[in-house]
């Protein structure tokens, strides 16, 4: 049980302070809250990207797995990103942004191809004061 | 389908230069010889592609080369890796011997082109080998292999090389 002794009522005078002073700017600040991004899995399989057009946020992961025996990529068809040589049973994780080309194909099976649409800006959420 | 068959086999024995004269027939392989001619086909692909990147300037043709030695280099090592997981070992056959002897010969009239004429000839025998090979496993070995493990293999590696017949297509199409 605490004691009301002189001590205990100035800490408790110090705490309430630094609630209140905390609580009183709330009201005025935006907290950014940013959204969780997803990783989105792309398995390459039969010589296909499954899915063939995925839907991500900037900010998103794309992690493509490769099923085949045959070793394939996911390249960016200017180049511009690369999962480098995937083999049967890599994987390869990329962060997608904004600015990334957005439609690739494999380098070593250039009939493979497929796309990543971006479908907008992360939300942000603002805290109630 | 046994007319299918035998214009396979017959087909098969034009590309590797001989009559249909053998007591043996494709189908009559067992699983493990049926394992080493996968394996020596793959690896004759990979001796016609060693041979494109030494001779030809074609970006387009030295690309699908890279590709025929990466994929093939690929299906050899489930190969291997199944077989030592079944603990056997691959049988040398007549199938196999032929297809070595063909090889040479066309690896030894290949090696003395140069140029586009080099590049038309590897492009026309890498279609015409992916025709011949991917309708013996379709048709002669899946159909036959016992063991379901090789048999998948097989399937898999079937898919693979049906592509690669696809891009020689394109390839033979572009040269003419």
């Amino acid at each position: 049980m605490m004691k009301f002794d002189r001590r205990n009522v100035l800490k408790g005078s110090v705490a309430a302070f630094a609630v209140t002073a905390f609580t009183s700017i709330l009201p005025y600040q935006t907290v950014a809250k940013a959204r969780t991004p997803k990783n989105h899995i792309i398995e390459i399989q039969d010589f296909d990207f499954d899915p063939v057009s995925v839907n991500v946020q900037p900010g998103d992961m794309i992690t493509w797995i490769n099923r085949d025996i045959a070793p394939h990529t996911a390249t960016a068809s200017d180049k511009s990103w690369d999962t480098g040589t995937l083999k049967r049973g890599q994987s390869k994780t990329i962060k997608f942004m904004n600015n990334m080309t957005n439609t690739y194909f494999c380098r070593f099976h250039p009939h493979m191809k497929a796309q990543i649409t971006i479908v907008g800006e992360p939300k942000i959420s603002k805290s109630k004061g | 389908m046994k007319i299918k068959y035998t214009l396979i086999v017959l087909g098969l024995a034009t590309l590797i230069g001989h009559g249909p004269a053998y007591a043996e027939t494709p189908a009559e392989l067992n699983d493990l010889q049926i394992a080493h001619v996968a394996y020596t086909a793959d690896n004759i692909d990979i001796r016609y592609a060693h041979l494109a990147l030494a001779i030809s300037k074609s970006e387009a043709i030295r690309d699908f080369a890279d590709t025929m030695i990466r994929d093939h280099t690929a299906v050899n090592e489930q190969a291997l890796a199944l077989l030592g997981k079944l603990k056997a070992q691959p049988q040398d056959n007549f199938l196999s011997k032929s297809l070595l002897k063909n090889a040479d010969v066309l690896i030894d009239e290949m090696s003395k082109l140069r140029g586009v004429a080099f590049d038309k000839r590897y492009a026309e025998n890498e279609l015409a080998y992916h025709k011949a090979v991917n309708g013996l496993v379709e048709n002669a070995f899946i159909p036959n292999i016992e063991n379901s493990e090789v048999k998948s293999l097989f399937q898999a590696g079937l898919k693979i090389f049906k592509v690669h017949q696809g891009h020689a297509q394109m390839m033979v199409k572009k040269l003419n």
